[in-house]
Parts: structure tokens; C-alpha cells; sequence
């Protein structure tokens, strides 16, 4: 296939605007996929991602199109997750692409995250062929999502195509915009190698499988390649590309997306953004690779059986492969012993992390609250940052302490604009300005110290606003703030692994919500547990479990020896599920209850 | 030493609370069910030749509610096929609404020598509302009736509306009535009763309240003169139930009838709960087992430990080290460092403090094996 009959592209949007059902239908018209194998989601393959509804992963897949010019094409598609704590994963798609396809829902205009997806776009200078979708709805507004485009985004909508994803309705149109508009790949063949590892993940057969984009050069089976930031050589096994299942290919030049496998064993030593390059290039240049990933929510993760240490490391690392912005380092607690901190790019991020260690690894694991990396100043001028209460210098030791802001958008219908304010306003948020963009929604602009939103705030914007309201922020930088330490003791031991850091305002009622909840989870032991709040010593409140008084079984005779044994059993097997702090057992999901603070009010 | 169990699986009406084998729609079946739990005997004979048992339990259902001449029948066929020793305890169930002089008497000749007299409360309204078929002056019938007999009455805790004022009385009722031993039990709601909704609705007391009751139980019966020995089996004058004794030190054990089980030679086996099925296999001379389980030497100590713990004396560590060859307090020197607070070690003897035993699990699983996959 001549470079310039293959189009490489991708599409964005906002959460829920069809992108995955879009590409299901591409797919099903090029006939990637004949309409008795199609499933709903075929991109989706993760059991997560099905049963959420959401792409969690970027996936790749080619598909051929004859056009109507006669012409056959090659497409490179590649579907991005819409979520706001995925925009690395689009990030990383787009470096791959020449143009992007931006959904717009016909019933809900533009969004947060569309916005969000179009500057990404913008920055790699890609086309961007708008496209609006779900015309067959009865509450759709085709003209009014165009003109949002060309006065929000500023974009030329006339030409957009007006389509149902869903129904396959001018799905065609969508497919000649693309051979039309979307540039084919530049790049030159016979130049030496220069590939962008654009995503990778790890087969038990094949050792690392990478995810590139060629530009410049071809590579093939037996070529020895190297990647840019690391000096180890490999020999390429199998290349190929996505049909969206692997299929090998002979070979990939300049223009393709495709894989190489070439038995890389040790996961630390490819990163996505690197390039692949020949081992014998004279002049080895990277290419650009990506805006390095910046954690925003930390939390530690510890295996529940302590002695599976090993195995969780095994499991992080590989999934770091898989998810780039997955950062991680060693770190231990003397209440949960031996684990990790790590950051995620959001909420859901580290959701779904947390999940697939459970599954994919078959892993139980506990999570510590999720925290946001404070800047700490120290009386002797050092400046350190601290994401993890626990490492909290001393009291006596700190001059102040900063915290991260973000600006947030807030896109809404106006019905509920004091809701938003309500709640933004309860989350110290400090309001910047509103526009209207048309007469159907407003923009609201926030200051938020990013501690406040990391909890729940998502959620409660969607049920605040019957789930109309949509969301995204950045940061912005810190702000110096009245933080403090807040410590859980449990039978007057500090249990490090509940310590966290809130605003000196809301430490008594965190306190407060912290111990009854605790209270809850606790089972009753043998002895009274009391449960404690507790800033720089000082106690704020207190919850006492009471010491359990019935734990019997009242009958036990010849019959019953046999069932009353497996009863034992059960309730040892559920002190397993249990970390022992001090002399208190303690259930894995108490660690997480933190979350809950607000949301059981 | 060993006991010998014998199931009745028939009543007169089925109790609220209960999830024990029993029919009380099939007593016309008693003549036929009675042959086969002879035969039944008959058939083990021969492998328990080298046994000796020392008690025989007759429990259900109501076995009282059978002609008596079946239940001399039984005791006889015993005495038959098994070394039942001469002054083997003879115990039957008994329900207050099914006895009469004639029964008891023909109970006393054939050699019954214990009696277990289900009272559960001394309150008519709390017996109505469980179903039972008796009211209390029943059971003082009954009472005069067993007057200067061995017998043991049934009291429960946990009752819907039951106050502990309700439990003294109980227990007043039944130690004035000549009740030589009392079993006390928490009422524990099975899926599947009646009873099981008012637990879902909330309308029985909660686990706090049933220990309260507990104790003040315990405290009416150490002021009465009753000892505990097991977590819920209290008696004077050291008529303990050498039969449940038995179960709880491990001893052999063999089941006849519907739903019995049996462990000899640390087999255990259960027999079908389905009456049909047992007069089938019955009549074609097959044995109606459907569990047949062995228990490895892990096992056996997991049930001796759980089993021994229930008992106010406790663990005998002589005993443990005889079948098991080792040192209790080493083997299990963690589990003990564990619970110190809660148990009494001695040279003789590991056992859980008195104010523990009703709070026992939490300790007992401390003991049991952690490596299990």
C-alpha cells in the first residue's frame, strides 16, 4: 500500500458520545468484521471497560476502504478512552495520527472534555474533522451542536457530518471526509528507522508487544532494533498489525501503525514515548515523545497476605507497560507493612488500576486513601513534596505547607447553577467567572484546591445536576493553605495507613464522619476498641467499638461437629481478609472507607 | 469408651425454631421406622464387636410421641447387638404434652434411666408463639410424674419478647420441679423456620441482649447449685450427660435411624435425611449412609480442640499429648500467646476463662489450621 493511500487517525470526544460505537460501525462497513461477529464495544475488551460503558484503553485497528474515487484505502484507527483522567492515554493516540474525528453528541453539544481533546489534537497539529451524532434521538439539536463548534471551538462545522452511530445512519459520509480530508502520513522509507512507541503490554509468549507509529523507515523480522534511551539491542521477531487482533505483517514502513515483538523480557527497559531505531543508527535522534504523565492522586496499595509482596510488584510493573502513566515506587507502613505508592491521573484511574490488580492478577489487595502531593516548606527553607501523610515532616519542622489548585470548568444547563456554586462553595472553591454559551449552558470557572475534588466531587457534580453537568480541570499551581495532619488511632496506637491531610477547617467534622464510620466497619473484637481522631496529638473525636459479648455456637453434638467445623472455618477464613493493627483486626475495606466522608452524609 | 444415638424423626407438630429432622405429618410410618433402626442395629453388630458403649441417647423429634413398647424394644435391641455396658446411661427426649404415668413407667422398666424434658420457658404465651405443644402445667405434670428420676429440662434464651426476668423464672420453674441438669441454649434462627423471619424483622432480641440474658441465666443457675460444664449444659450433684460428654472429649459414636451420624474409628458417617430413602436402603439390607467422610490427624485435632474448648474444665492435656503425641502448649504456643487474655493455662489443663466462653469463636479459630488453600 502506497503511503499516501493510508490515513492514520483517531476520535475524540467526550465521555459517552459514541466514539466506541462509531468505531464498530466503521469497522462494520469496511468489513473488518462481518455483522454476525460484531458485538457491541468490539474495541472494548477489557471485562471493565464492557462493563462500565467506558474505554479505558487506546486500541488500534486498520481497515481497508475503497472509495468512491476507486481508490482502495488503508485506516489506521485508533480508539481513546473520553474520560478526563485518560487524556494521557489520548495523548499518546494522537502522536500516532494525522487527523482526529470529534463526536459531538447532537444532544448535548460541547463538553468539557471535547474541549479538552481538541487542544491535545491542536497541539499535534492534527485535522480535525467534526462530526455530529446522534441524530436519530428525539431531543437532538444538529444546528444548535454546530454552531457550538464554530463559536466555541472555533471550528468550520458546515461540512460536519450529521450521523447516528448507532443506527449506521451517513456512516459513508464520515468514511469519504476521511480519504478527503485527513492528510496521508508523511515520512520517508528509505530513511533509517525511526518508530514511536505509542503503547505496549506484556504477552506471557511474545515478551513485550510495542505499539508504534513508523515514521521514517521500515522494519522487519530479523532487523536488530534498539530504542532511543536505552543501549540493549533485540532482535525483531514478528511484525503486524491490528485487525484488531494481532496479525502479522512482513513488514512496516514509514505511514504504518503497527507492532513489533522481538522477545524484550524485562519491562523496565521500553518506555511508551521512546522511539525504536535501528541498533546501527549512526545519528540516533528521538522523536517528540509525549508530555511526561504528572500524578495527581496518590494512594498506597498493599497486598492483604503480606508475604505476596513479589507478586504485586509483578503485577504493577506489568501494567505499567500497559498504562504508562501508572506511576509507582516501594513504600511501607507499619501498619500494612510492605507495598507501594502510587500515582494515578485521577479518581477513575486509580479505580480501575486497583480493579485490574484484583482481576487480571487475581490479587487481593488493600488501598490507602487517596492523597494529592502537598509542597512542604521546612523552617530550615528546604522545599519537599509529600504525597503520602505519613511522611509528613514534624510539626515543628514545618514553616507552611502548599497545596495544589486546579481551575476547574463546569459545564451545565443554568436550572442548576446554584447546586454547582452550593457545592463548589462547600469544597472551598473560589468562583472565577461564568459565560453563557448559549441559552441552554453556562460555563462556571472555579479555583479548587485539588484535595477537595479528589474525593467525590465528580459524583456529586452528576448527581447534583441529574448527571447534565460535565467537568474538567487543570492545575494551575499551589497555594499556600492551613493544612494538618489528621491521625486515626486505634486502641491508642496511630494507625499510619488512615493519616491524611485536610484543610484545618474541615479536620473536626473529617474527624468526626472518620470515627463513626471506622466505628461501623470495625467488627466488635474481644476487647472495646476505642477509635480516634487526633491533630498533633491533641484528640478531636472519638467512637468506641464495643467489645463483642455473643460468639457461640449454642449447640454443638455428635450431628453437628462437622457443619459447626466449617463454620469455624469461615469465620477464620474471614480474619484472613483482616490486617492486624496493633491487637485489632482490622477489615482491608476500612482503609478505603476515608472515601466515604462525605458521600454517607 | 462411646455412645450410641438413635433418631425418632417424628412429632407432634413442628416447633417454630426447629430444623432437626422430624415429620409430623408421618407417625403412621413409626412401626415400620422402628424395624428398621432394629435391623439397622443388627447390621452394625458385627463390626462393633471389640466397642464398648457406655450410654444410649434417644433423641428427635419427640420420642415420646411413639407407643412406648417400641421405645423398650429399642433398648433391648441394644443391649443385643452392642457391649452396652450394665450401667450405661439410658436417656430419652421427652415432650411435657406426650407423657403419661403408663409411658414412664414402661420407660423406667426397660432400663431408661435419664430423662431430657423439653420446657424451653415458663411462659405460655413465648411456648405458644414457639409452636410447642405444651403449656407449663404440662410440664409440672411431667415433672411430678419423673419425681426423684435423673432428668434435665431444655431452656432457651433469645426469645421474641422474652425478659430476663422470664429466664430466672424458667429456671426457678424447672430446678423446683427436681430438674437435676439444665441445657441452656441461645435460640439460633435457621434459614428456613418460621422463626427465621421474626430474625429478619428484627423482632428478636439482639446478640447483646441474648448475652445479658446468658449471664443472668448463668448467675440464676450457680445460685441454684448448678454447675456449668459445657457452654450450655449446667447440673447438680455431678449428673453431667455422660453422652454429650462423649461428643465433646472426642469419643466413638455410632447413629442409627434417619439423619443420624456416627464417628467410630475417626470415620464419620451420615446417614440420608429422607425417611423413604432410609426404609429403602433399610429393607434391602444396604446401610443408608450418604456422607462418609475420613478425618485426617489434623482434622481430629482441630475437632478435639474445638470440641474440648466448649467445656468449663477445658483442654486435658494428657489426653491431647496420648492421642496426638505431642505437646499442646508447644504446638500451638502462638495461638496461646495470642489469646492469653482470654484463656487459663495450666499443667493440666488449657481452658477459656469463665467470662470468654460465650464469646468462644473468636478464640477457638485462633487454634485452627491457617494454611488451608
Amino acid at each position: 500500500m502506497s503511503k499516501k493511500n493510508i490515513r492514520n487517525f483517531c476520535i475524540i470526544a467526550h465521555i459517552d458520545h459514541g466514539k466506541s460505537t462509531l468505531a464498530d460501525r466503521l469497522m462494520e462497513r469496511t468489513g473488518q468484521v462481518s455483522e454476525r461477529d460484531m458485538e457491541a464495544q468490539l474495541l472494548d475488551s477489557m471485562d471493565i471497560e464492557k462493563e462500565r460503558g467506558i474505554t479505558i484503553k487506546l486500541t488500534p485497528v486498520r481497515m481497508f476502504y475503497k472509495a468512491k474515487d476507486g481508490v482502495e484505502y488503508e485506516f489506521n484507527l485508533i480508539d481513546t478512552p473520553g474520560h478526563v483522567d485518560f487524556t494521557y492515554e489520548v495523548s499518546r493516540s494522537l502522536a500516532a495520527c494525522e487527523g482526529a474525528i470529534l463526536i459531538v453528541d447532537a444532544t448535548q453539544g460541547v463538553e468539557a472534555q471535547t474541549l479538552a481533546n481538541v487542544y491535545l489534537a491542536l497541539e499535534n497539529n492534527l485535522e480535525i474533522l467534526p462530526v455530529i451524532n446522534k441524530i436519530d434521538l428525539a431531543s437532538a439539536r444538529p444546528d444548535d451542536a454546530k454552531n457550538e463548534v464554530e463559536e466555541v471551538i472555533g471550528l468550520d462545522a458546515s461540512y460536519a457530518p450529521l450521523i447516528s452511530a448507532k443506527e449506521g445512519t451517513n456512516i459513508d459520509e464520515v468514511l469519504e471526509d476521511i480519504v478527503k480530508y485527513f492528510p496521508a502520513p508523511e515520512g520517508d522509507e528509505n530513511a533509517p528507522l525511526k518508530a514511536l512507541i505509542f503503547d505496549s503490554y506484556y504477552d506471557n509468549y511474545k515478551g513485550v508487544i510495542l505499539f508504534v507509529r513508523i515514521k521514517d523507515g521500515a522494519v522487519k523480522a530479523g532487523d536488530k532494533i534498539k530504542t532511543f534511551r536505552s543501549d540493549k539491542v533485540y532482535e525483531v521477531v514478528e511484525t503486524g498489525v491490528f485487525s484488531p487482533n494481532l496479525s502479522p505483517k512482513p513488514i512496516l514502513s514509514a505511514g504504518d501503525v503497527g507492532y513489533i515483538a522481538a522477545s524484550i523480557k524485562s519491562i523496565q527497559d521500553v518506555a511508551v514515548g521512546d522511539t525504536v531505531l535501528r541498533s546501527d543508527d549512526p545519528n540516533p535522534q528521538p522523536l517528540p515523545g509525549y508530555k511526561k504523565v504528572q500524578s495527581v492522586v496518590f494512594c498506597g496499595i498493599y497486598p492483604l497476605d503480606g508475604s505476596k509482596f513479589n507478586d504485586l510488584k509483578d503485577a504493577i510493573l506489568k501494567l505499567q507497560l500497559n498504562d504508562a502513566s501508572l506511576l509507582f515506587e516501594p513504600d511501607s507502613s507499619v501498619a500494612l507493612g510492605f507495598g507501594f505508592r502510587c500515582g494515578f491521573l485521577g479518581l477513575l484511574h486509580m479505580e480501575i488500576i486497583q480493579e485490574r490488580i484484583e482481576r487480571e492478577f487475581g490479587l487481593d489487595i488493600i488501598t490507602t486513601a487517596p492523597s494529592v502531593s502537598y509542597k512542604v516548606v521546612k523552617t530550615n527553607g528546604e522545599e519537599i513534596f509529600v504525597d503520602n501523610p505519613s511522611h509528613l515532616p514534624p510539626v515543628s519542622e514545618i514553616e507552611h505547607m502548599e497545596e495544589p489548585i486546579v481551575k476547574a470548568d463546569i459545564y451545565s444547563p443554568p436550572d442548576y447553577l446554584g447546586q454547582i456554586m452550593d457545592l463548589c462553595r462547600e469544597k472551598r472553591g473560589v468562583f472565577l467567572q461564568m459565560t453563557y454559551m448559549d441559552k441552554s449552558r453556562v460555563r462556571l470557572e472555579y479555583r479548587l484546591p485539588l484535595n477537595e475534588i479528589i474525593f467525590d466531587f465528580f459524583d456529586a457534580v452528576k448527581s447534583r445536576t441529574r448527571g447534565y453537568a460535565s467537568f474538567d480541570y487543570e492545575l494551575v499551581g499551589y497555594e499556600r493553605s492551613k493544612l494538618v495532619k489528621l491521625d486515626i488511632l486505634l486502641n491508642g496506637e496511630v494507625c499510619d495507613a488512615l493519616s491524611m491531610i485536610v484543610h484545618e477547617d474541615s479536620a473536626y467534622t473529617r474527624g468526626r464522619t472518620l470515627c463513626e464510620n471506622l466505628k461501623d466497619a470495625i467488627p466488635r473484637q474481644l476487647f472495646e476498641v476505642p477509635v480516634q481522631a487526633a491533630i498533633g496529638g491533641k484528640i478531636i473525636a472519638r467512637e468506641t467499638v464495643k467489645a463483642v459479648r455473643k460468639d457461640v455456637l449454642a449447640k454443638c453434638y455428635g450431628g453437628d461437629i462437622t457443619r459447626k467445623k466449617k463454620l469455624l472455618e469461615k469465620q477464620k477464613e474471614g480474619k484472613k481478609r483482616m490486617r492486624q493493627i496493633g491487637n485489632v483486626e482490622v477489615p482491608s475495606e476500612v482503609f478505603m472507607q476515608i472515601l466515604k466522608t462525605n458521600k454517607d452524609k | 469408651m462411646g455412645g450410641i444415638y438413635v433418631h425418632i424423626p417424628f412429632c407432634k407438630s413442628k416447633c417454630t425454631y426447629c430444623d432437626f429432622t422430624s415429620f409430623p405429618d408421618k407417625l403412621c410410618f413409626a412401626e415400620g421406622y422402628m424395624a428398621c433402626v432394629y435391623r439397622e442395629m443388627a447390621m452394625r453388630k458385627e463390626g462393633l464387636k471389640n466397642h464398648t458403649f457406655e450410654s444410649l441417647y434417644i433423641g428427635g423429634g419427640t420420642p415420646s410421641v411413639i407407643d412406648e413398647k417400641y421405645i423398650a424394644m429399642l433398648v433391648a435391641a441394644a443391649r443385643k447387638n452392642f457391649n452396652l455396658t450394665p450401667d450405661a446411661e439410658i436417656t430419652i427426649e421427652m415432650n411435657p404434652g406426650t407423657v403419661s404415668a403408663g409411658k414412664i413407667d414402661t420407660y423406667l422398666r426397660c432400663g431408661i434411666n435419664r430423662f431430657s424434658v423439653g420446657l424451653q420457658t415458663a411462659n405460655d404465651a413465648q411456648l405458644r408463639d414457639l409452636g410447642r405443644i405444651h403449656t407449663i402445667k404440662d410440664f409440672l405434670a411431667c415433672a411430678k410424674l419423673l419425681k426423684g428420676q435423673n432428668f434435665s429440662a431444655d431452656v432457651m434464651i433469645g426469645l421474641k419478647n422474652q425478659t430476663i426476668s422470664d429466664i430466672e423464672r424458667t429456671i426457678e420453674v424447672a430446678a423446683s420441679a427436681g430438674a437435676s441438669h439444665i441445657s441452656m441454649y441461645a435460640l439460633t434462627p435457621e434459614d428456613g423456620t418460621p422463626i427465621y423471619t421474626q430474625y429478619l424483622n428484627g423482632e428478636l432480641p439482639d446478640s447483646d441482649e441474648v448475652a445479658d440474658m446468658y449471664a443472668a441465666g448463668v448467675k440464676k443457675l450457680k445460685s441454684l447449685g448448678f454447675e456449668r460444664y459445657e457452654v450450655s449444659n449446667f447440673c447438680k450433684n455431678g449428673r453431667f450427660s455422660r453422652h454429650n460428654l462423649n461428643y465433646w472429649r472426642r469419643g466413638d459414636y455410632i447413629g442409627f435411624g434417619v439423619a443420624a451420624s456416627s464417628c467410630i474409628d475417626n470415620v464419620r458417617l451420615t446417614n440420608t435425611f429422607d425417611l423413604d430413602e432410609y426404609f429403602k436402603c433399610i429393607l434391602s439390607s444396604h446401610f443408608a449412609v450418604i456422607d462418609r467422610q475420613e478425618i485426617d490427624k489434623a482434622g481430629r485435632e482441630e475437632e478435639f480442640i474445638m470440641l474440648a474448648l466448649r467445656t468449663e474444665a477445658g483442654l486435658n492435656l494428657k489426653n491431647f499429648k496420648s492421642q496426638f503425641g505431642c505437646d499442646f502448649p508447644e504446638k500451638y504456643c502462638k495461638a496461646i500467646e495470642k489469646t492469653r487474655e482470654y484463656i487459663e493455662v495450666n499443667d493440666n489443663f488449657v481452658k477459656i476463662k469463665e467470662q470468654y466462653l460465650f464469646v468462644q469463636n473468636g478464640i477457638i479459630v485462633e487454634f485452627l489450621r491457617t494454611d488451608e488453600g
